[in-house]
């Protein structure tokens, strides 16, 4: 059971189940506990093995136990999603924790990675259950119907979940080049059915600086 | 006089002849009315003795006195405040944690080491905090900091507390810490889950949590 303890701080409360959490996320709890580390980026050989070709270095840690266990990273913004056996695509760093059922993965994300300064693959969290992700202020989440696409600052992107097709746009023009950029030279792109995260923040990113 | 929240990173005080508070030196960020502000070469109250112990105690952050009749607004870095109010008990916090405090409470310093015998003198080799800690008791308000938001959960007795010593912020109560591992030879070979040391907190009482792993 995931709740939140104010913005910032999230209580899950457990009976002898397990959740998957950052690495050192842990800042208090009560009653029995275990904390073990996992290799995370997915699990088995496959999963080790993409770990290190993608650079996707997810650092997890299984915590089982009775009681209630608090959560929270650098005073980070804490919003729960709900999974109903569809997949979330969150960068690795934004996520602080998911139900131990759900499975986690990376997948190519094609060029947005690039820009976005995160490596070219994003963590993925799949199945039934809760995730807890994290953002920079407290973060929106925008619908995106075939009607409506939506463009976003890839620094600001965190999350996206649902059917969606992602596409990296480049407003870079001679003008840019010669220093006259507005700031804003490259969005992702989302068209089809489904939700997007963004964060009232932005990373620097290579295309930020374009 | 209790502190009134203007918001999450600042406090306002309302200060009256006759009554002094203390505050971390330099934590003023607005004032009305007559107040004045002096440097207290004490670190505080209590005396020489007590002074000379939090010398030795590196618990010896400056302190000023504030005096007068008007309001003061504190703040310090842009940290979370946390207000306190003390009925009669003792709070334990790290000095440099201490944004402002009641002139009424008495403080002092306690050696954490004698709790939890040698991994309580561990403690401050983990956790980065000395072996000695603030105390404040007495009838009152503290103004805490923190970075991001504070979390208050209860300790009773027979559900003891572990919370991460550098998401520890305060406690009060009548509450023994000592410093538990989860140390395992996995541990040992650079396997851990981040999460080898923490505070146990048992007794009666309530501990303050921070929402981050970063110290002030």
């Amino acid at each position: 059971m995931f709740r939140l303890q104010g913005s910032k701080v999230l209580a899950v409360d457990m009976t002898g189940d397990a959740v998957k959490a950052k690495n050192g996320s842990m800042v208090a709890y009560d009653g029995q506990m275990a904390f073990k580390k996992m290799s995370g980026g997915g699990e088995g050989i496959r999963g080790m093995v993409t770990r290190r070709l993608t650079g996707e270095q997810m650092v997890m840690m299984e915590v089982r136990g009775q009681g209630t266990c608090y959560f929270a990273d650098r005073a980070s913004e804490i919003n729960l999603v709900n999974l109903h056996g569809d997949k979330l695509y969150v960068e690795s760093s934004n996520l602080l924790c998911t139900d131990a059922g759900l499975r986690t993965g990376t997948t190519f994300t094609g060029l947005r990675g690039g820009a976005s300064g995160n490596g070219l693959f994003t963590t993925t969290v799949e199945g039934t259950g809760q995730a807890a992700i994290m953002s920079d202020g407290s973060a929106v989440v925008l619908r995106v119907t075939p009607q409506y696409p939506l463009s976003v600052d890839p620094g600001a992107y965190i999350a996206h979940q649902g059917n969606l097709q992602q596409q990296f746009q480049s407003g870079v023009t001679f003008r840019t080049f010669m220093g006259e950029g507005s700031g804003e030279a490259f969005q992702i792109r989302f068209e089809g059915d489904g939700l997007v995260y963004v964060q009232p923040s932005e990373r620097n990113t290579i295309g930020g600086e374009v | 006089m209790p502190f009134r929240e203007v918001n999450a990173r600042m406090v306002e005080a309302t200060v009256v002849p006759g009554q002094k508070m203390f505050s971390q030196r330099g934590a003023m960020l607005a004032y009305k009315g007559d107040v004045s502000f002096t440097p207290n070469m004490q670190g505080g109250q209590g005396g020489l003795a007590s002074m000379i112990g939090r010398r030795v105690a590196n618990e010896a952050t400056p302190l000023m006195t504030v005096e007068g009749n008007g309001t003061v607004m504190f703040g310090h870095g842009g940290h979370h405040i946390q207000v306190i109010n003390l009925s009669g008990d003792t709070l334990y916090v790290e000095a440099d944690r201490l944004l402002a405090f009641d002139g009424t409470l008495q403080q002092g310093t306690m050696f954490m080491g004698s709790q939890g015998g040698v991994m309580g003198m561990v403690r401050g080799q983990v956790t980065g905090q000395g072996l000695f800690t603030t105390t404040l008791k007495g009838q009152g308000a503290v103004a805490v900091m923190a970075h991001g938001g504070v979390i208050e959960l209860p300790i009773t007795p027979g559900r003891a507390v572990h919370v991460d010593p550098q998401a520890y912020v305060a406690h009060h109560g009548d509450v023994r810490n000592k410093l538990s591992t989860a140390l395992g030879w996995r541990d040992m070979v650079g396997r851990g889950s981040g999460e080898a040391f923490q505070l146990e907190l048992s007794g009666n009482g309530a501990v303050y949590v921070q929402a981050s792993e970063e110290k002030l």
